[in-house]
């Protein structure tokens, strides 16, 4: 379904009309309602997104109850991965384009752009095929802000394009969310920043929920029987590689924490990113 | 009068043999020509010779002297004719016979003496096939071509000791020493496996890397000792076989890497290009094909440190290699092949920066710099290497006091668990064509690999949970296979296939 609602219309979403100024347009492409505008969140965070910010999104989003509508700018990196997530866990989702709303940028999304199409939506204040330009990235930030009943910041350094859009949300009246990070990473302190001017702290979809005066019932993680393994006890309070956990087991031999590393990852306790173990 | 002397032409890897003869006229313009396709180095000849003899006491002949190469439309090249023509005049102006069945190979110095020749062991070889029972070589070389056995081989020192033996006067005393080299390999540089601190996982990859001929590659930040790690290989490797060895001994021979007093070549040879490496570099080229990395890796290693940094035309070139263990290097008159069945370890960092993922540090790429990173390894290549493990850097503080740790299993141990398992491949595959594990054709999984129990159920799971192709289920099998092998167990059993998941690919964005 594809169409556009001018900001006199009554499907136009009631959210995007409170701020200073609202496109005089929306172009979209998908399964348009007025009841998919109602939870939504934003989620905002760096184009190169850490192994770090994808569990994180990970968690959060399999705690999050499946009334929210999860809204992003479709560029790579956390945006991208926030669509997939919320498709994975069966939210809904709306991709915000800098670009005419036919054109698929960046082009290499496209299978997840026509995922979107069809399970979600695709909103723009441009139509066709329009190129991006520098100054239509902001301008899409402020709908995408706009849009939501809150926002969730998963990565953002300094001077960031997501912390002016959290920036921007703020000064609109809506929630600031942030997930904690290490201390470390440069895309933690924009975070840092924000958290202590108007930004609240959450570890887990479950303030999200509450702020939307939802309940959660799906979604979370059941129980296993692997659940009292000594590796997984250790990989809850830090990741590890495999050398790391031989160095805490030296009784077991390497090919035998391999194979019982790769007996919890299947099951859904553990995940790998670039060499290291998280427990999940 | 005219004399023949016998001898050998090289194209590729393939040895003809060649006819020198050599006419001695006293009607025509005095002075020595060379016919029958011979290029710039086969032609200087003329002077070596000439030189030579006058410095070895003999009167070169005033005459016109005419020695043609034949069969006269085989191309000639190397500087090794310099012996045959030499001898051909000495048996002419001395009235003295040619000895039967021997072939004469060796460049001649000013002086007279014999320098070091390459490819005096594919002279023996070619002398072996064709019942040619006596090889004449420089003295630097009779240990080479005696390595292969069953020759009388002639170790020429100079041409007086060459006059004086084929007068009859003073024999040159055969060769009959040892053929088998106690130092290292040539050009092969070793780290011990034990010095290499940390890094367990990448130790047993390498094992099972070493014990089945799996290709490895290791993905890590700069410093993380992947180079380290990927030279240790070298001490756990068992040695060539007897066969194996001769294959390896006739490549080093053509391409001259044989030093002088070495015999056949046990250790397996090492290679690790550096990145800058051109096409023909990689594969062999030149007008008379000479091999290159891929063949000087044969039976051996190939180490691509920065895997990512090669040419793209270099990464493709190792497709036909990596398939059926051999190039083929074509001209337009005709094509020759080399053997180059190597285990290939890569090693590459995860981005240009070098530090995405590290813990340590912040990786300073964008995004589409890594795509584009990786995109070069991605693909057909990465699909060949069964083996893929991440390398993380050791911690500073284990490499200054714990230098204990990585001694749980000794080096001994280790290299005997090696030499077993590839034992037990060559008793599973003595009725095939294949030496092991890692080339076990899809087709030929269902005779090899069984299962013990609940193990093929394991292995659907993980296809399914980590949405594996069916590609990566073969390579899984074929890495378990190896583990069940270094447990020595017949079947492949759970433990097996969950540690086999392990080293799957991981490696795209």
């Amino acid at each position: 379904m594809a169409g556009a609602v001018n900001y006199t219309d009554t499907a136009y979403p009631k959210m995007l009309l409170q701020i200073p100024s609202p496109p005089k347009k929306l172009y979209f492409k998908g399964n348009y309602s007025e009841k998919i505008f109602e939870n939504s969140l934003a989620v905002v965070g760096s184009r190169k997104m850490s192994p770090y910010g994808e569990r994180a999104l990970e968690k959060i989003f399999s705690t999050l109850s499946p009334e929210i509508t999860i809204v992003s700018g479709f560029m790579h990196g956390v945006d991208a991965e926030a669509h997939r997530k919320a498709l994975k866990f069966g939210l809904n989702t709306i991709a915000v384009m800098p670009c005419g709303v036919d054109l698929v940028h960046p082009g290499d999304q496209k299978n997840l752009y026509e995922e979107i199409v069809s399970k979600g939506l695709v909103i723009s204040e441009y139509d066709g095929y329009f190129e991006p330009k520098v100054w239509t990235y902001p301008r899409r930030n402020r709908v995408v802000a706009g849009l939501s009943r809150a926002v969730l910041v998963i990565e953002a350094a300094l001077n960031s394009g997501s912390l002016i859009t959290a920036r921007m949300a703020h000064s609109f009246g809506r929630e600031v969310f942030v997930v904690p990070g290490s201390i470390f990473s440069d895309l933690n302190s924009g975070k840092v920043q924000i958290s202590n001017e108007f930004a609240k702290t959450i570890d887990s979809g479950s303030y999200i929920n509450k702020y939307f005066n939802l309940n959660c019932t799906g979604n979370m993680l059941k129980e296993n029987k692997m659940d009292g393994n000594e590796i997984l006890n250790y990989l809850k309070s830090t990741p590890m590689t495999i050398d790391d956990l031989k160095k805490q087991f030296p009784e077991k031999d390497i090919s035998q924490i391999s194979a019982e590393i790769t007996l919890l990852t299947m099951n859904n306790l553990v995940v790998e990113r670039e060499g290291i173990f998280y427990a999940g | 009068m005219l004399v023949k002397v016998k001898s050998i032409a090289n194209r590729g890897m393939q040895t003809f043999g060649v006819d020198v003869e050599v006419n001695i006229s006293n009607r025509g313009i005095p002075g020595l020509e060379i016919v029958g396709l011979a290029d710039k180095s086969v032609a200087e000849s003329r002077d070596r010779v000439k030189t030579a003899f006058q410095n070895s006491g003999l009167q070169f002949p005033n005459k016109k002297i005419t020695i043609n190469l034949a069969p006269a439309d085989l191309n000639k090249e190397g500087s090794f004719y310099d012996l045959p023509i030499a001898a051909g005049l000495i048996c002419v102006l001395l009235e003295v016979p040619v000895p039967e069945n021997s072939l004469f190979f060796g460049e001649l110095s000013f002086d007279g003496s014999l320098r070091h020749t390459k490819g005096s062991f594919l002279l023996s070889l070619y002398a072996k096939e064709n019942n040619c029972n006596t090889v004449f070589v420089p003295s630097s070389c009779a240990k080479e071509a005696a390595s292969i056995g069953g020759l009388s081989v002639y170790g020429v020192k100079n041409l007086s000791s060459l006059i004086d033996h084929l007068l009859g006067k003073k024999p040159i005393q055969e060769y009959n020493g040892s053929v088998l080299n106690d130092g290292e390999n040539i050009d092969r540089e070793v780290s011990e496996y034990n010095y290499v601190v940390g890094q367990e996982q990448a130790k047993r990859a390498l094992q099972i890397c070493a014990a089945g001929g799996h290709n490895l590659i290791m993905i890590g930040p700069p410093g993380s000792g992947k180079t380290m790690i990927a030279k240790s290989i070298n001490s756990i490797i068992p040695d060539l076989s007897d066969e194996e060895s001769i294959e390896v001994t006739k490549i080093y021979s053509l391409v001259g890497k044989i030093p002088p007093n070495f015999g056949l070549l046990k250790k397996r040879p090492f290679r690790s290009p550096h990145h800058t490496i051109s096409y023909a570099g990689m594969v062999g080229g030149g007008n008379n094909p000479v091999p290159g990395e891929i063949t000087l890796a044969h039976r051996g290693v190939l180490f691509m440190d920065e895997f990512s940094e090669f040419s793209r035309q270099v990464i493709e070139s190792l497709r036909q290699p990596l398939e059926n263990g051999k190039i083929t290097v074509s001209r337009s008159r005709f094509s020759v092949e080399f053997p180059s069945r190597f285990i290939l370890i890569a090693s590459s960092n995860p981005c240009p920066c070098g530090f995405y993922g590290d813990p340590n540090h912040q990786c300073t790429c964008t995004e589409n710099k890594i795509k584009n990173y990786r995109a070069k390894l991605s693909g057909p290549i990465l699909d060949r290497i069964d083996i893929h493990i991440n390398v993380l850097p050791v911690e500073k503080k284990l490499l200054i006091k714990d230098s204990s740790l990585g001694l749980d299993e000794t080096l001994d141990f280790i290299k005997n668990k090696v030499a077993n398992t590839r034992l037990i491949q060559q008793k599973r595959f003595k009725d095939e064509k294949i030496f092991t594990n890692s080339e076990i054709a899809n087709s030929q999984i269902d005779k090899f690999c069984s299962f013990g129990e609940g193990a093929k159920r394991l292995l659907e799971q993980a296809i399914d949970a980590y949405c594996l192709s069916a590609r990566a289920y073969f390579k899984i099998i074929r890495v378990a296979r190896t583990i069940a092998d270094l447990d020595e167990k017949s079947d492949i059993e759970i433990n097996h296939i969950a540690e086999a998941v392990q080293y799957r690919s991981k490696f795209f964005l």
